[in-house]
This record gives structure tokens, C-alpha cells and sequence, in this order.
């Protein structure tokens, strides 16, 4: 069992288990401040309650609109910014400089600038969202369009293809692969984004959630929070590969 | 050129063998002069040494797309692209994505692309090399016997002098580059049809072999392990 590469699943739950359970124990010893580091099963707990009392939907419901937004809107103004820049050189030169700077900062200090223009609320959080996003999928976009293979394009035409079939059946797959190969990412920058927003300023979101976790000291809340964000975006991350390999069948 | 005739231009790296084939076809102007092949350009058909299919699209699709471009609708192009799968072997494999496809296959599929659009004149530029030689073998034998069948005209461009002898009704030696210009023709007097593989055995093979051998190696500049360089 502890070489067949099939079982490693199996090893890690094994272990993780066993680290759980000496962090419990290790708790009930009191050898650990709960203050500090709450103990599984006082984690559990605030996890529970937020679930049982319900208190947790408007918060995930708040999270949810502004990331997915935030990505929705920032894959498509991603997607024509880039083909645009790429098929306009007079638009190249002015787009991607703004981009590259946008690019080279952590874009997340954006979020008080945010909250300021555009209040506490949602919008705020879906712009901070929208900019991680587009900034990343205009990269993939504009690079991806200038490397598409040339010998594809000219296959196409030796075949008697038009512009039209070039677009059709070179460059939006092109993109469309592109765009997919970078779902993933684009899915962990929006959730960072929208997860920033809140903490920043908020009134819900599980953003929102921390923050009022750590002005309170409610540490078991915190743990709880941040182990739901990590559920969450995994769950997210699984379906965008679904998604993904579903449609990259091909490659 | 009349109709059928298969030739073949040979010459050193960088005398614009490719550079012509692309011009025929209009992916390139030419420098000077014209291009005069009195075809419309539907008429012609190009296989490059890479299959340059669609990744994401499967063999019959690939197949299909000149057909559409033709204005053929999509049930007809595909019925069309599965007729020329089986012709060249691939029969029940119009499913798969070229991923999924060994390099010979690629290779059948592109030729099917070309095929299918019954061309009167086929280009090809060195469009073998990337097969290994068993491969590469067959695939020039079936492609010899298609090209006899559907009477094809084919101008080939190799570095590889016996599949340009044993394909070939003449080959052309270009000189060096630039301003390349051809230097010699060679009649290939082995009878057709003929068996491309069986034909390095006819007794004419090797003087002429032979003669296109040192004139290449002239050109390239007096030492044959310069080609080898090239």
C-alpha cells in the first residue's frame, strides 16, 4: 500500500486524517490558544452554525454574483480588446502599454480606488474582479492571435477559404482554445477579486465575512471562512476543467 | 505542361524551389516575371511538408472543408470526405481528431483534403520528408497510382533525387540561389504507370541517378558532402 502510486489518494487522506486528529488532541490538551488556533472540531462548529442558521447564503450569494461577473465581464472585454489590438496595430500601440502596466502591479490595489468611485456595494467588487480578469485574457487573447499558426491560415486559403473562413475556422478556435486554457486562472483571479472587494468594504460576502472575523477575533470564524473559500474555488476550478476538457477534446 | 504529367524540381537549398510552388498557388508574388499556369486557382492543389490540418476539427471535417468552400453543403462535402478517407485507406477513422492520427495517417488525411477537391494540378513541396521510410514508401506508391488514375498533373519539389526519379516524367535541376534558374532537364525514360519503388530497379535508374548526383553536386559547389550540409 505504501508504494503503489494508484493508492496515493488514499496515503494522502490517511495523513491528513492523522494531522487533524493530533490538532484536535493536541486542542483538548489545551497545548493550543483557541484564541489563536481553533481546533477542527471548533472550526466544524462555526461552520455548522453559519450553515444551520443560514446566515452564510447572503454572503456566498454576494461572493458568487461578484466574482462570476467580474468574469463574465472580463472575458469578454478581454476577448475584444485583444482581437481588436491584434487585428489594429494603431490600437496596439495605444491598448497594450496601459495593459502592461495594468499587468506588472498587483491590480489588487486598485480595490480601495474601487470602493471609493463606486461605493461599498456589489459594482465595486465586480470591477476589481473585471480588471484581475481582462488584464489576464487580453494577454492570452492579443499573444495568441499574433502566434496562430501560419500554416493553418495558409491551408485554409490554398483550400480556397475566405477571410470569413479564416475567422471561423482558424482564429475563434484559436481564441476559443486560448481563452479555455486560461479559464482556470481567470477563475482564481476573480474570486480574488471579488474576496479582496469585500474585505476591503463590504456589508456582505465572505470577504466581508473575515474581515469581520478579524476585527472580532473570532479566529474559528476565520478558519471557517477561508476553509469555505478554498472548498468553493476548488469546486470551481474542477468544473472549468470539466469544461475545458470537454471542449479541448481535441487537443 | 500537358495533362498528366508528373515532374519534379530539384536544386540546392535556397534556389526558390518553394518560393515557385508558393508562387504557382498565389501565397507569394513573385520578384519578377509572371506566373502563367492557365488554371483557376480551384483547379490547383497544394500538400506541404507539414499536414497543417485543423486540430480541432476530426479527419472527415478537415476533409470536408475545401468541399464547403466549394459552396458543396455539409452533408454532401462529408459524404464526399468519407469516399476519399476510404480511397486512401483511413476507413473509419473520419471520426478521429488529428491527434489521435499516426503522422502517415496525417499525411493520408491532408492528401484527401487535396484530392477531394479534384485538382488538375497537384503541387507538392517535399511533401514526404517528415515520414519515416516504410511509410513514406507506401504513401508514395498510392499517391503515384492516384495521381495515374485521376490523370493529375503533379510538380513536386524534393531534395530527395531517387523519389524525384522515380516519380517523375522529367525532373528539373535548379541552379543555386538567388536568381536561381533552371539549369537541366532529365528525361526519365522508365515507362508508366509505373511502380515508383519498382522503378529504382530499371536499368536507366542509376546513370541517371548518377548524372543528376554530380550535376547537383557542382552546383552546391564542387564537394558532395555539401549537400549533405545543406
Amino acid at each position: 500500500m505504501w508504494r503503489n502510486p494508484r493508492l496515493a489518494m488514499l496515503r494522502q487522506a490517511v495523513v491528513l486524517a492523522v494531522l487533524l486528529t493530533l490538532w484536535e488532541m493536541a486542542g483538548r490538551a489545551h497545548l493550543l490558544n483557541p484564541l489563536y488556533m481553533p481546533s477542527p472540531s471548533q472550526i466544524a462548529a462555526a461552520l455548522g452554525d453559519l450553515f444551520g442558521s443560514g446566515r452564510i447564503w447572503p454572503h456566498l450569494e454576494a461572493t458568487f454574483a461578484a466574482a462570476l461577473g467580474g468574469l463574465a465581464i472580463g472575458i469578454v472585454v478581454g476577448i475584444v480588446l485583444g482581437v481588436a489590438a491584434a487585428l489594429l496595430p494603431f490600437l496596439a500601440e495605444l491598448i497594450e502599454p496601459v495593459m502592461t502596466v495594468l499587468n506588472a502591479i498587483p491590480r489588487v490595489v486598485l480595490a480601495p480606488l474601487f470602493v471609493i468611485w463606486m461605493g461599498v456595494g456589489l459594482a465595486s467588487k465586480v470591477a476589481l474582479s473585471f480588471i484581475l480578469v481582462a488584464v489576464l485574457i487580453f494577454f492570452t487573447v492579443f499573444g495568441g492571435i499574433r502566434q496562430v499558426d501560419r500554416r493553418l491560415v495558409e491551408r485554409i486559403v490554398t483550400l480556397g477559404g475566405t477571410r470569413w473562413s479564416l475567422v471561423r475556422h482558424v482564429y475563434l478556435p484559436s481564441v476559443a482554445a486560448w481563452v479555455l486554457g486560461s479559464l482556470k486562472v481567470a477563475v482564481g483571479f476573480a474570486f480574488t477579486g471579488a474576496v479582496v472587494g469585500e474585505f476591503v468594504a463590504a456589508s456582505r460576502g465572505l470577504g466581508y465575512l473575515m474581515s469581520f472575523a478579524q476585527s472580532t477575533f473570532n479566529c474559528a470564524l476565520m478558519f471557517a471562512v477561508i476553509f469555505l473559500i478554498l472548498v468553493v474555488v476548488l469546486v470551481i476550478f474542477a468544473a472549468a476543467g470539466r469544461l475545458e476538457k470537454y471542449l479541448l477534446r481535441w487537443s | 505542361m500537358e495533362d498528366g504529367r508528373f515532374v519534379s524540381l530539384v536544386g540546392p537549398s535556397g534556389s526558390g524551389k518553394s518560393s515557385l510552388l508558393r508562387a504557382v498557388i498565389g501565397l507569394q508574388r513573385p520578384l519578377a516575371g509572371i506566373v502563367e499556369s492557365g488554371l483557376a486557382p480551384s483547379d490547383i492543389g497544394i500538400l506541404f511538408q507539414d499536414d497543417a490540418l485543423l486540430p480541432w476539427k476530426m479527419a472527415r471535417d478537415n476533409v470536408a472543408l475545401g468541399l464547403t468552400f466549394q459552396g458543396m453543403d455539409r452533408r454532401h462535402a462529408l459524404e464526399r470526405a468519407d469516399i476519399w478517407l476510404d480511397r486512401l485507406g483511413l476507413g473509419g477513422l473520419g471520426g478521429r481528431y488529428p491527434r489521435h492520427l499516426s503522422g502517415g495517417q496525417r499525411k493520408r488525411v491532408a492528401l484527401a483534403q487535396v484530392l477531394a477537391l479534384t485538382p488538375k494540378l497537384l503541387l507538392m513541396d517535399e511533401p514526404f520528408a517528415s515520414l519515416d521510410a516504410i511509410v513514406r514508401a507506401r504513401i508514395i506508391q498510392e499517391v503515384a497510382a492516384l495521381v495515374e488514375r485521376e490523370r493529375i498533373s503533379v510538380l513536386l519539389v524534393t531534395h530527395d533525387l531517387e523519389e524525384a526519379i522515380s516519380l517523375s516524367d522529367t525532373v528539373y535541376l535548379l541552379s543555386r540561389g538567388p536568381r536561381a534558374r533552371i539549369m537541366r532537364d532529365y528525361e526519365v525514360p522508365i515507362p508508366r504507370p509505373r511502380d515508383p519503388v519498382r522503378a529504382r530497379m530499371h536499368p536507366a535508374f542509376a546513370p541517371l541517378y548518377d548524372n543528376l548526383w554530380s550535376d547537383l553536386s557542382r552546383e552546391v559547389g564542387g564537394a558532395p558532402e555539401a549537400e549533405a550540409a545543406a
